[in-house]
C-alpha cells in the first residue's frame, strides 16, 4: 500500500480552519461485490469527531484537488463501529442512523493504529460532561457540493433518500450479504450497461481459476547502464546466453545519452542504435515482436514477446515519470511498461534512481515518487504499477556499499567475500527497515558488484573520485508464482563503466480456456439476470376493474386504489399517457396522486375520483365519450399496470345541447337514452312543435324573476353543492314540488346549464366575428339577429331581457350593467377549446370584447326587434 | 507489431465478445402462453395456471451467442382485445417481437396474422419476427397445420416455431434463433446509454434507430 501518513497533509488542505485530520487511512468501500477504494480521515473540531471519507481521483493522491469528499459521519452517539479482523482483512462496519458502510483494510499495524483512533474518538464522546455535540460544523458538508460525486451526508442527510442516484448507490443494506449486485441501480435502470458490465468483469475475476490453467513463461529481464556510449559490441553474451529462447524480454538502458540534446529535447539517436542492438542479439532460437519501446532521456525499456505470443497480448499501454533536477526532469526518474498475456498482466518498470553515496533516501523517495506518480491513464480507472499481477523492477538504482573503505571492498571482492559486502549494501538496508520496495523480492547475488569499472576493462574505477564498487544495477519482483532462475552480471559487456546485468525467470500466467470461460461467462450473466429480474420493481394492486355504478352530473364519487409494493427495492410509480392521449386520463377523471413512491413493503393508497362536470358533460350527453378509461400505471424501471375504469353516466339536462333541449316536452329522465342521443345529432325531430327556449332555462329564469329580482350580488356568489344536486334532479326528473334551492343556486344553476353545452349561444364559428364587432352595436345586433341558430337566438335575447329587467332594480339587488355583462360575455363567448388552450396573455383584452359585445344588449332598448312571445311564453303546463 | 498504447480495448474481448441489447416484444391472442414462454425463457419454470396478464410485463434475460452477448428487454404483453390500442407503447422501438398463437385455436392463428400486418405497418421497418405456434405439446387438439404456419411465415419472411412452454420444446431455441438474426452491426458503449429508461413512448421512439442494438 503505497497510501501513507504524509498525505495527511493533503487532506488537511481540504479542510477548513479549525478542523484537524489527526490521522488517515486507505480503505476498500464494499458496495454489494464491488469494492471501491476510499481514504478515512477521522477529523476533529473544538472536540467534535466526525469520520469524513473521500474518493481520489488518483491513489494515492497527490494535492488536495485530487479528493471529493464523499460522505462526513458525525462520531456522535450514533455512531457505532465494529471490527472483524480476519488474516486477509480487517472488516470495519460503520452504522450510523440509517447508513451502513463496510471496509475492508489490509492487516497492518497502521489500519490497527487507525481503529484504534476512531475507538478513541468515541470513547471521547462517553467522556464528554459538556452539552451533546451538535457538529455544526459539518453542516457546510450536508449541502449540495459541487458535483453529484461530492455529495456528503451529515446528520439529516445520512437518513433521507434523495433523487440522487449516486447517493443511492451508496445506501447498501448490509444485512442482505447475498446481494452482489448494487440494487438500486439495476432497478433503476442507471447506466445498465457500465454497471454490468463492471460486476461481470468483477464476477469473472473471482472465478478465474474456473476457467484458466497455468502455462510457465520465460521472462528475461535486462537492465544496463550505457553511459552515454553507443553500442562498441554485440550484446549476445548478455541477450542470448541461455540455451532456451525466453518467451518475453523485458530490456532497459541508464544513461543511453548525457548530452544537453538528449536532456532537453528528449531527442536522440542513441535510442535506434540500441534498439538494433537489443534486435540483432535476441535469442536465435525464436522470433520476437516488439510490443512497445518507451524512453525518457536516458532511461529507455524495451518489451518483446515471441511471435507465438503475440496475439495474447493486450491493452499494452506505457507511461513516464522524471523525478531528477526539480522532482519532474527526466535525468532521473522510471519509465514503465505495462500488457495483458493471457489472463495476467505484468508491469515492467525501468528506474534509474538518485545518485551519489549518502543519497539513499533521496532514492528511496525516488521510487516512491515513480509509484504514486506512474499511472497508465488510458484506463479508467488509471492502472497503477501496484495493481499488476505481476511487476519486474529494474535498473540502476544507484544505492551503494556504506560505512567501508573502498580499498576493503575491492579486497573483499578479490577475495570473493560477498557476504559481508552485501550486509552494507543500502538497498538490502533500506529493504530491510521497509524503506522502500516493500512487498518486493530479489534475488541473491552471486555477481561482483556492476559499478565503478574503467570502461573497456574490467577493472575497478582508477579515477581521482577512486569509487567504491557497488550493486547499482539491481532487479527486483513483485507478484506470484514468478521464480527467478538466474540473476547474473554479464562482465564480458565493457563499453561503460557499469556491467549489465540479467535474469531470468520462469513465471505463471494464467491462460483462459475458452470453452471453459464461455460456460462460466454464461453461468455470470444467468445470475446476473435472474438478480435483476429479483430487484425489478414489483407492486400488486388490489383491484384492476375500477367501477362506479351510477355517475350524475356534478356529483364526485371516488374510489380507492390500493398499490402495495411486494418488491425488494423502493417503486416509482406514475400513470403515463398512452399514445395520442394528451393526459393520462380522461378529463372526468382525477387521480391522487398521480406519482409517487413507495419503499418495500409499504403500500399507497390512489384516490381515483370521477367528476362529470360542464366540461365533460356533454361529450358524455351525446355519447361521443363513454365513462371508460384504461389507465397506465406504470413502474419506473419495471413493468406496466391496466387498470380499467368504468361506470354508468345518467344523461341530464345539464351538457344537452339548446337544440335537443327545445324539442324535449318531458323531463330530461324521461325520455330513452336513444331519442336523446338521437337529438344530439339532429336527427329530425318529429312529434311536438319545439319551444322557443328550452324549457329548463325558463323554469330557472321564471324563478328568478319572480323571487330573484332584488336579491343582492345574484349571479356573483357561488351556490351550494348540494343545492344544484338539487335542482338537477328537479329538472331532470320533474316534480311538481317548488323548484328547490337558493337565489344563488339557482342563478349558478343557470349559468351551469348554459356552460356545460358542446356549444355555447354564440358558436364557436362566431367567436371571432363577434370580438371583432364588440365595438359596434349595430354590427353586433346584426350578427344575433342573422347569424345565430334560432334557439340560440331566442336564448340570448331572453336572457337579455331578464338581463335588463334585473338592471331595473339595480337600487335594490346593486347589480350594473358592466359586470353582468362580464360574467354572460364569457359565458354566452365561450372560447373554442384549440384557444383556451393558448397562452393567456390576450385573455384579459379579449374578455373585455366579450363583456362589450354584451354590454350593447343590456343597456340598448330591444323591444323594436324582439317578439314579446319569447319572454313571456314558457312550456304550456 | 508496432506499440499498442493506442485505442483501449475491452479487457477479454477475444472471449467475451460485445454485448447488444434488444427490446422485444410478445404479442398474441389472449391466454396463448406468452407469459409462459417468457417464464419459462427466463426462469426455467411453468404454470399450469398462470395469471392473465394485465399490464405489460418486464423482464430481462441474456443469451450467449459465440461472438456476442445479446441481452433481451422483454415486454410481454396483455392480449386482451380491449387492450389492443396500447399495445403500440409496447412495440414501438422494439427491434424484435414474438407473435404467440395457439396451435389447438384457429381464430388465435388469424389474429397472429393481424398482429403482423399491424406489425408490418407500424413498427420498425427492420424489426425482426418470430412466429410462435404455443402449445406443442397439444398436438392431438391440433387445430394449425404447421406447414401451414410454415408456409404464412415463409411468404412473411417470419421466424416460425412450434413451441411448448410447457415441455420447454423450442422456447430457448426460438429467443436463440432471434438473437442470432438480429443486427449486431453496432456494439453497446457502456457508459452513456442512460436511455435505458425502458419506457420507449414516440418522443424517444424516434431517437432509436431500429436495428441497432445500441441506444
Amino acid at each position: 500500500m503505497s497510501f501513507n501518513q504524509d498525505h495527511l497533509g493533503i487532506i488537511q488542505a481540504k479542510l477548513s480552519s479549525g478542523e484537524t485530520a489527526s490521522t488517515c487511512h486507505e480503505a476498500s468501500l464494499m458496495q454489494g461485490c464491488v469494492c471501491a477504494s476510499r481514504i478515512l480521515a477521522l477529523v476533529e473540531h473544538e472536540g467534535e469527531w466526525a469520520l469524513f471519507i473521500f474518493i481520489s481521483s488518483r491513489m494515492p493522491p497527490e494535492v488536495f484537488t485530487d479528493l471529493a469528499i464523499e460522505r462526513v459521519i458525525p462520531i456522535d452517539n450514533d455512531f457505532k463501529c465494529e471490527i472483524d479482523a480476519g488474516e486477509q482483512s480487517v472488516d470495519v462496519y460503520v452504522n450510523s442512523r440509517k447508513l451502513k458502510l463496510l471496509f475492508k483494510m489490509i492487516p497492518s499495524i497502521k489500519t490497527n493504529n487507525f481503529v484504534s483512533e476512531i475507538m478513541r474518538s468515541m470513547e471521547d464522546l462517553t467522556k464528554r460532561r459538556d452539552p451533546p455535540p451538535e457538529f455544526q460544523w459539518l453542516h457546510k458538508y450536508s449541502g449540495s457540493s459541487t458535483s453529484s460525486r461530492n455529495k456528503t451526508d451529515c446528520e439529516s442527510a445520512t437518513t433521507d433518500i434523495t433523487e440522487d442516484d449516486a447517493s443511492k448507490e451508496k445506501m447498501l443494506d448490509l444485512d442482505s450479504p447475498d446481494i452482489v449486485v448494487s440494487r438500486h441501480s439495476v432497478a433503476q435502470g442507471a447506466n445498465p450497461i457500465a454497471a454490468r458490465e463492471n460486476v461481470i468483469q468483477h464476477q469473472m475475476s473471482l472465478k478465474e481459476n474456473d476457467y484458466t490453467y497455468t502455462q510457465i513463461l520465460r521472462v528475461f529481464i535486462g537492465t544496463w547502464n550505457v553511459n552515454g556510449l553507443p553500442p562498441t559490441s554485440s550484446l549476445t553474451p548478455w541477450l542470448a546466453s541461455d540455451m532456451e529462447p525466453p518467451d518475453i524480454y523485458a530490456v532497459g538502458f541508464q544513461e543511453l545519452d548525457l548530452s544537453k540534446e538528449a536532456f532537453l529535447f528528449n531527442d536522440t539517436p542513441r535510442e535506434e542504435e540500441w534498439r538494433r542492438s537489443v534486435i540483432a542479439a535476441l535469442h536465435p532460437g525464436a522470433n520476437y515482436k516488439q510490443v512497445a519501446l518507451v524512453r525518457l532521456v536516458g532511461m529507455m525499456l524495451i518489451l518483446l514477446v515471441q511471435e507465438k505470443h503475440e496475439k495474447h497480448v493486450r491493452n499494452a499501454a506505457f507511461e513516464t515519470v522524471g523525478t531528477g533536477i526539480m522532482g519532474k526532469m527526466g535525468n532521473k526518474g522510471g519509465v514503465a511498461i505495462r500488457m495483458e498475456i493471457h489472463n495476467t498482466s505484468m508491469c515492467f518498470v525501468n528506474s534509474h534512481l538518485a545518485a551519489h553515496v549518502e543519497e539513499f533516501e533521496r532514492r528511496n523517495q525516488d521510487y516512491h515518487d515513480i509509484c504514486s506518480r506512474l499511472s497508465f491513464s488510458k484506463f479508467s480507472p488509471p492502472k497503477v504499477i501496484d495493481k499488476h499481477d505481476q511487476i519486474y523492477w529494474l535498473g540502476d538504482l544507484n544505492y551503494r556499499i556504506t560505512e567501508m573503505e573502498p580499498r576493503i571492498v575491492r579486497d573483499l571482492i578479490s577475495h570473493n567475500s560477498l557476504g559481508a559486502l552485501l550486509e552494507c549494501d543500502q538497498l538490502n538496508r533500506q529493504r530491510s527497515q521497509k524503506n522502500v520496495f516493500s512487498g518486493y523480492r530479489e534475488g541473491p547475488i552471486t555477481f561482483k558488484p556492476t559499478y565503478k569499472y574503467d570502461p573497456g576493462t574490467d577493472d575497478w574505477d582508477s579515477s581521482e573520485k577512486n569509487r567504491a564498487p557497488a550493486w547499482c544495477d539491481r532487479i527486483l519482483w513483485k507478484g506470484d508464482g514468478m521464480d527467478q532462475k538466474e540473476y547474473r552480471s554479464h562482465p564480458i559487456l565493457r563499453t561503460s563503466d557499469h556491467k549489465p546485468v540479467s535474469a531470468m525467470f520462469e513465471s505463471q500466467v494464467r491462460v483462459i480456456d475458452v470453452v471453459k470461460y464461455r460456460r462460466v461467462h454464461e453461468e455470470v450473466l444467468k445470475k446476473l439476470d435472474k438478480l435483476e429480474n429479483e430487484f425489478l420493481p414489483q407492486v400488486t394492486v388490489d383491484n384492476t376493474e375500477i367501477i362506479f355504478d351510477v355517475v350524475r352530473y356534478l356529483e364526485a364519487q371516488s374510489q380507492e386504489l390500493i398499490i402495495a409494493n411486494t418488491g425488494q427495492v423502493p417503486v416509482q410509480f406514475g400513470f403515463i399517457k398512452k399514445p395520442d392521449d394528451s393526459k393520462f386520463c380522461k378529463e372526468w377523471l382525477n387521480i391522487d396522486p398521480a406519482v409517487s413512491f413507495i419503499m418495500p413493503g409499504e403500500k399507497c393508497d390512489v384516490k381515483l375520483e370521477v367528476c362529470v362536470d360542464k366540461k365533460s358533460a356533454s361529450k358524455l350527453n351525446c355519447g361521443e365519450d363513454k365513462l371508460y378509461d384504461i389507465l397506465v400505471l406504470h413502474l419506473e424501471g419495471g413493468k406496466d399496470i391496466f387498470i380499467t375504469v368504468t361506470g354508468n353516466y345518467e344523461r341530464s339536462c345539464f351538457g344537452s345541447s339548446i337544440e335537443a333541449l327545445v324539442h324535449i316536452s318531458v323531463p330530461v329522465r324521461e325520455i330513452s337514452i336513444g331519442r336523446l342521443v338521437e337529438l344530439e345529432k339532429g336527427e329530425p325531430p318529429g312529434g311536438m312543435e319545439p319551444y322557443p327556449i328550452p324549457k329548463e332555462i325558463w323554469f330557472l329564469v321564471d324563478h328568478l324573476y319572480r323571487h330573484g329580482l332584488k336579491k343582492q350580488n345574484l349571479f356573483l356568489l357561488p351556490g351550494l353543492n348540494s343545492e344544484l344536486i338539487a335542482i338537477r334532479n328537479w329538472l331532470d326528473n320533474g316534480s311538481s314540488e317548488p323548484l328547490p334551492g337558493s337565489l344563488h343556486s339557482i342563478a349558478e344553476a343557470l349559468l351551469l346549464l348554459l356552460e356545460s353545452t358542446a356549444e355555447p349561444i354564440v358558436p364557436f364559428n362566431l367567436h371571432s366575428v363577434c370580438l371583432g364587432a364588440a365595438s359596434n352595436y349595430l354590427q353586433c345586433k346584426q350578427i344575433v339577429m342573422q347569424e345565430l341558430p334560432e334557439y340560440r337566438k331566442n336564448v340570448f335575447l331572453y336572457l337579455c331581457f331578464f338581463l335588463q329587467e334585473l338592471l331595473s332594480h339595480a337600487n335594490e339587488n346593486g347589480l350594473d350593467a358592466k359586470t353582468l355583462a362580464t360574467v354572460f360575455g364569457g359565458i354566452f363567448l365561450r372560447d373554442p377549446p384549440r384557444l383556451s388552450a393558448r397562452g393567456r396573455g390576450n385573455l384579459t383584452a379579449m374578455d373585455r370584447k366579450k363583456a362589450s359585445f354584451v354590454y350593447h344588449f343590456l343597456v340598448n332598448d330591444l323591444s323594436d326587434y324582439v317578439t314579446s312571445k319569447v319572454l313571456h311564453l314558457g312550456p304550456t303546463t | 507489431m508496432a506499440n499498442r498504447g493506442g485505442a483501449a480495448q475491452r479487457p477479454n474481448s477475444q472471449t467475451q465478445g460485445k454485448i447488444c441489447q434488444f427490446k422485444l416484444v410478445l404479442l398474441g391472442e389472449s391466454a396463448v402462453g406468452k407469459s409462459s414462454l417468457v417464464l419459462r425463457f427466463v426462469k426455467g419454470q411453468f404454470h399450469e395456471y398462470q395469471e392473465s396478464t394485465i399490464g405489460a410485463a418486464f423482464l430481462t434475460q441474456t443469451v450467449c451467442l459465440e461472438d456476442t452477448t445479446v441481452k433481451f428487454e422483454i415486454w410481454d404483453t396483455a392480449g386482451q382485445e380491449r387492450y389492443h390500442s396500447l399495445a403500440p407503447m409496447y412495440y414501438r422501438g422494439a427491434q424484435a417481437a414474438i407473435i404467440v398463437y395457439d396451435i389447438t385455436n384457429m381464430d388465435s392463428f388469424g389474429r397472429a396474422k393481424v398482429w403482423v400486418k399491424e406489425l408490418q405497418r407500424q413498427a420498425s421497418p427492420n424489426i425482426v419476427i418470430a412466429l410462435a405456434g404455443n402449445k406443442a405439446d397439444l398436438a392431438n387438439s391440433r387445430a394449425v397445420e404447421c406447414d401451414e404456419a410454415q408456409a404464412y411465415a415463409d411468404e412473411n419472411g417470419l421466424l416460425f416455431m412450434e413451441t411448448s412452454a410447457k415441455t420447454a420444446k423450442n422456447v430457448n431455441e426460438i429467443f436463440l434463433a432471434i438473437a442470432k438474426k438480429l443486427p449486431k452491426n453496432e456494439q453497446v458503449s457502456g457508459a452513456g446509454s442512460a436511455n435505458q429508461g425502458r419506457r420507449l413512448v414516440e418522443s424517444d421512439s424516434s431517437a432509436k434507430t431500429a436495428g441497432n442494438c445500441c441506444k
